[in-house]
């Protein structure tokens, strides 16, 4: 497969996931609607509002929200595959970047389940200060592009930018100085 | 030490802005040209890269709005927060180093110049400049407003300044950012950012240490009494939903690469392999200011709601009580000019992209060539921008919000939904065409103005960033894959490979 044909093959997987991700809006925005789906007042503080019934928030559409945040992380990592030159792309980085999308989706699938579980039995366990739901969130979601961000600091000169392209650009730059004079 | 708590914070704040004066004043000597006062000469280190990148991101709306919105809808807003991470990793993998190539080949000064270069096209150049200029006075007349309530507030508590005007606050505070802005360009912007930066990231750890102490159980006890009162707002999609929270994680995530301000400080650095250090630098600097956010918002509604604290009147409130109740006067005083550094490092950074627009990008679209003697007009721009912000902020305090807030409308979701797919993919494609580029950008603005000017308020908390960020990504695809790619320069060509 040519480079330029695995660029075209990318921006074809985004651009089905971007339509994915639009007809699920239109169909949550076409959904019945729940009255605390978007939140309501507190009755006590007036500057607050509260979330009310989890699950009746959830009622029609729990299940594509879930599919249009997982996608969303999936366009994530591949936004930064797109960002490598098809060049520089091999089996060892499609394996580093799948390991990520599946660390990613963990930690999002276990984030949900631990919500609905609370949702369902009323208990739940604290990690580092937050109900464990949220502690998922909180510090799983944010750690998870640490593989991503480590990707790009330790495999630049293999992935980002190498020796070569360094001395590529000089060679470009140069001709272009001299092409202005 | 608490008799004097309102001098330490007077202090702390006036010696913060004599500080930006006099960075203003050394800057100027180093501004020779538009290329330094709009791009600092492209020669900044990473230590200085990072910290601007990361305090340009999080601006008075992190410190004040942050807080503010956590004490209002609970985890909802974690979203913005948590995201940031991806958020740079995406613009460093898409943007950082291509538009640092491009810009160093081209001689390129903003983001439009890039768009122009890219898609051969000066009407992309024109639509993004023009983004730009409505986003910047929107973004910039609600930091210059925030600005002033806040040093209002402070005054206001002094003896000599009880009775201080919300106009002479505009006036002290834009003349504090005006001088070193105008004076000094980007170079004194990033090197303001570099002390702001700081600030923010020693106020953030500290704020949490404080915020610890608060219920003897620590975060755990504030949570759990937040979880007792309501079971979603400390769950994973808080109040607002489960929509509004992957809303702001896409347009916050996504769209960090298609900041004006952030983007256009990722074609300074001098050398391009820096960007394997800036970017884990920024993120952690972006961490640590953020726990400012996620800790007072906590800690503020759990008091409200264990009646601790009477209700605040505003949720913006919650940083200024805070620091008033729970903290020492020193700690003030840091956070307090903490929070002049997160607003005046935003704004400068705003002013100098949307002075670049006007100056250097809408002539060049118009009559094909800049004007002469660019670093004198972007001076004079630079004032203009600026007086015509803090007006709209008086306006909209004093008469009419609507102006503003239509304005604000074209922050970050309209940079996000119209930047994003034109430069981030566009860098990265080469199918990617100018009717694409077109589409995305007018679909990007069409969407976002009319939710605004007709009051939608669509369900589930899905916002018209949302809708307005996935449009213009599925029209900038889809069009481009319908249209000619333009013919790239042979130098382009090849930098595009790289």
């Amino acid at each position: 497969m040519s480079a330029y044909n695995t660029n075209k093959t990318i921006i074809a997987l985004i651009f089905l996931t971007c339509l994915t991700m639009g007809a699920l809006l239109l169909f949550i925005l076409n959904a019945e609607i729940v009255v605390n789906g978007g939140g309501i007042k507190h009755e006590t503080f007036s500057g607050m509002s509260i979330g009310g019934d989890g699950l009746e928030r959830l009622s029609y559409t729990g299940i594509p929200s879930y599919v249009f945040g997982a996608l969303l992380i999936f366009l994530i990592v591949v936004f930064c595959v797109l960002g490598i030159p098809p060049q520089k792309r091999d089996f060892q980085l499609y394996m580093f970047v799948l390991c990520t999308l599946i660390l990613s989706l963990f930690v999002w699938y276990q984030m949900i389940s631990s919500h609905l579980e609370y949702l369902e039995t009323g208990v739940t366990g604290y990690f580092l200060g937050f109900p464990t739901a949220s502690a998922w969130q909180m510090y799983g979601i944010w750690l998870s592009s640490v593989p991503l961000i480590s990707l790009y600091s330790i495999g630049f000169r293999r992935y980002v930018f190498s020796d070569s392209d360094e001395k590529e650009f000089n060679a470009l730059l140069e001709k272009s100085r001299s092409n202005e004079k | 030490m608490e008799a004097y708590r309102q001098e330490i914070i007077t202090g702390a704040v006036v010696f913060y802005m004599l500080f930006c004066v006099l960075t203003g004043l050394w800057a100027m000597r180093r501004t020779t040209n538009s290329g330094d006062f709009f791009m600092a000469g492209r020669g900044l280190g990473p230590i200085v890269l990072s910290l601007a990148l990361f305090s340009s991101t999080l601006s008075g709306f992190g410190f004040v709005g942050g807080p503010g919105l956590v004490y209002s809808i609970g985890v909802s807003s974690f979203w913005m927060v948590v995201i940031s991470s991806a958020g740079y990793a995406v613009g460093f993998f898409m943007v950082a180093k291509r538009i640092r190539l491009i810009a160093e080949l081209r001689d390129c000064i903003s983001l439009p110049d890039i768009a122009a270069v890219r898609y051969r096209s000066e009407t992309v150049r024109l639509l993004m400049a023009m983004t730009i200029v409505l986003g910047v006075m929107g973004y910039l007349a609600t930091q210059i407003l925030a600005m002033a309530l806040v040093m209002q507030a402070i005054l206001s508590g002094t003896d000599t300044f009880a009775n201080i005007g919300l106009v002479s606050c505009v006036i002290i505070s834009s003349t504090v950012l005006i001088f070193y802005c105008v004076t000094g360009g980007m170079i004194a912007s990033v090197y303001t950012d570099v002390i702001q930066g700081g600030m923010m990231m020693v106020a953030g750890v500290l704020i949490l240490l404080t915020a610890m102490k608060v219920f003897p159980g620590g975060i755990t006890e504030a949570t759990s009494v937040i979880l007792a009162d309501d079971t979603e707002t400390m769950m994973p999609f808080g109040a607002a939903g489960i929509m509004a929270s992957l809303g702001w994680f896409f347009v916050f995530g996504l769209g960090l690469a298609g900041q004006p301000h952030l983007v256009t400080k990722m074609m300074m650095n001098k050398k391009v392999t820096d960007n394997r250090h800036i970017l884990p630098m920024s993120v952690f600097g972006y961490v640590m200011a953020a726990l400012l956010w996620i800790s007072i918002g906590v800690v503020m509604r759990a008091s409200v709601i264990d009646g601790l604290i009477p209700p605040l009147s505003v949720p913006d409130d919650a940083v200024s009580i805070f620091l008033t109740i729970f903290s020492n006067p020193l700690l003030a005083g840091v956070v307090f000019a903490g929070l002049f550094a997160a607003i005046m490092s935003t704004s400068d950074a705003f002013l100098n992209v949307g002075t670049a627009a006007v100056i250097h990008d809408i002539p060049k679209a118009i009559r094909g060539t800049s004007i002469t003697n660019e670093l004198f007009w972007a001076r004079i721009v630079t004032i203009i921008l600026a007086v015509i912000a803090a007006s709209f902020a008086l306006y909209s305090y004093y008469a009419d919000a609507t102006l503003v807030a239509l304005l604000g409308a074209f922050g970050w979701a309209t940079f996000s939904a119209s930047i994003f797919p034109v430069i981030a993919i566009g860098l990265n494609w080469k199918g990617a065409t100018v009717a694409g580029a077109i589409v995305a950008i007018v679909s990007a603005l069409t969407i976002n103005f009319s939710v605004q000017l007709a009051g939608i308020t669509p369900p589930y908390g899905i916002s018209g960033g949302l809708l307005s960020f996935v449009t213009s990504l599925v029209l900038f695809i889809g069009v481009s894959l319908v249209t000619p790619p333009p013919e790239l320069d042979d130098d382009l060509n090849r930098c595009l490979e790289l």
